[in-house]
């Protein structure tokens, strides 16, 4: 077991964690963008559109907020 | 040799139980997560009984565990946090061990199920949420969705985004740990099936090639069991320290 300021083992957890990061803002914002569109407005494709690119946007930015706390080496 | 490399993450009920429409039935992932939680109980419970200055086996391993535990959140939410070790403790010590067990052939590894990651994500999330608004009150919603330095022109485009930032923590906590169990063991039955189907001609190579994959999904057992627990402690941080958290984690 290392101890959790190796900085190979938080270097690796830090690189593992962006890619989900940009997936899970997709998924949740083209869910939620779905979901304006079959339950509440009717809205044709457009709730799902924005609501993709919402995703998108949230998920570069936090991946960016995520690379923002790697260690400074 | 026609298996389906998912077959293994259908679950069978051995004992079927019923609870008003609940179905609460005793499969093999129930029944693992009884051992995980008995091996990590009696491992920790064995290993302070007899508490010595010089430390034996188990109380070495227990202590390096604690210790281990005790860095991540040091590191990431400081003293405050640690009064939420019990919780971080429990959370990491049962996906190491199942993320672990789950590699011994014939068990069931529990976190390839999306419930339970879920389950875990959405209460170290609703958690985070609740203690946001006990310490800072009504005014950590709009702390939360509006990044400080916002100009007020920006506000309606940055909520929604912030928004969806906030619900895809939760998301993405659930969605990494199962895609990754379930992703390593697919492959590994993927590799034993070629193994079999191969033959002896050319059957050693895929199981050359599983034999370095359970190595790796060792790596990943515990990387992935490390990550879920140093993302909780930071989303419990930022609730702590609304704002700034960004430059105090390093």
């Amino acid at each position: 077991m290392p101890p959790s300021q190796d900085p190979f083992y938080a270097g690796l957890g830090q690189a593992v964690r962006i890619g989900t990061e940009l997936l899970a803002a997709l998924i949740v914002g083209g869910g939620v963008g779905w979901a304006i569109d079959n339950y509440l407005l009717e809205s044709g494709p457009w709730g799902m559109v924005g609501g993709l690119i919402l995703g998108a946007i949230a998920g570069v930015r936090n991946a960016y907020r995520s690379a923002q706390q790697w260690p400074k080496s | 040799m026609e298996e389906n490399p998912l077959h293994p993450f259908e679950l069978q009920n051995y004992i079927p139980i019923s609870l008003g429409g609940l179905d609460i039935s005793i499969n093999k992932a129930v029944i693992m997560m009884w051992v995980v939680v008995t091996l990590v109980t009696l491992l920790m419970v064995m290993a302070s009984s007899a508490r010595k200055l010089v430390p034996g086996k188990l109380q070495s391993l227990a202590e390096i565990l604690v210790d281990f535990i005790r860095g991540i959140i040091m590191d990431t939410m400081g003293k405050d946090g640690m009064r939420f070790f019990p919780l971080i403790a429990t959370l990491f010590l049962f996906i190491l061990f199942c993320n672990l067990l789950g590699l011994v052939p014939g068990t069931y590894t529990v976190t390839s199920q999306i419930v339970v990651t879920a389950v875990f994500a959405i209460t170290v999330y609703g958690l985070s949420l609740v203690l946001g608004l006990v310490l800072h009150g009504i005014k950590f919603l709009p702390g939360i969705l509006i990044p400080p330095g916002t100009p007020w022109w920006l506000v309606p485009l940055m909520v929604p985004i912030e928004f969806v930032s906030q619900v895809a923590r939760p998301v993405s906590l659930a969605v990494r740990l199962f895609a990754n169990m379930t992703a390593g063991h697919t492959i590994l039955g993927v590799l034993f099936g070629l193994t079999i189907s191969g033959g002896l001609l050319i059957g050693w190579l895929p199981f050359a090639f599983s034999v370095a994959m359970n190595g790796l999904e060792l790596g990943i057992a515990f990387i992935q069991a490390y990550i879920f627990t140093v993302l909780t402690c930071v989303y419990l941080g930022d609730a702590f320290h609304l704002h700034g958290s960004e430059d105090h984690a390093h």
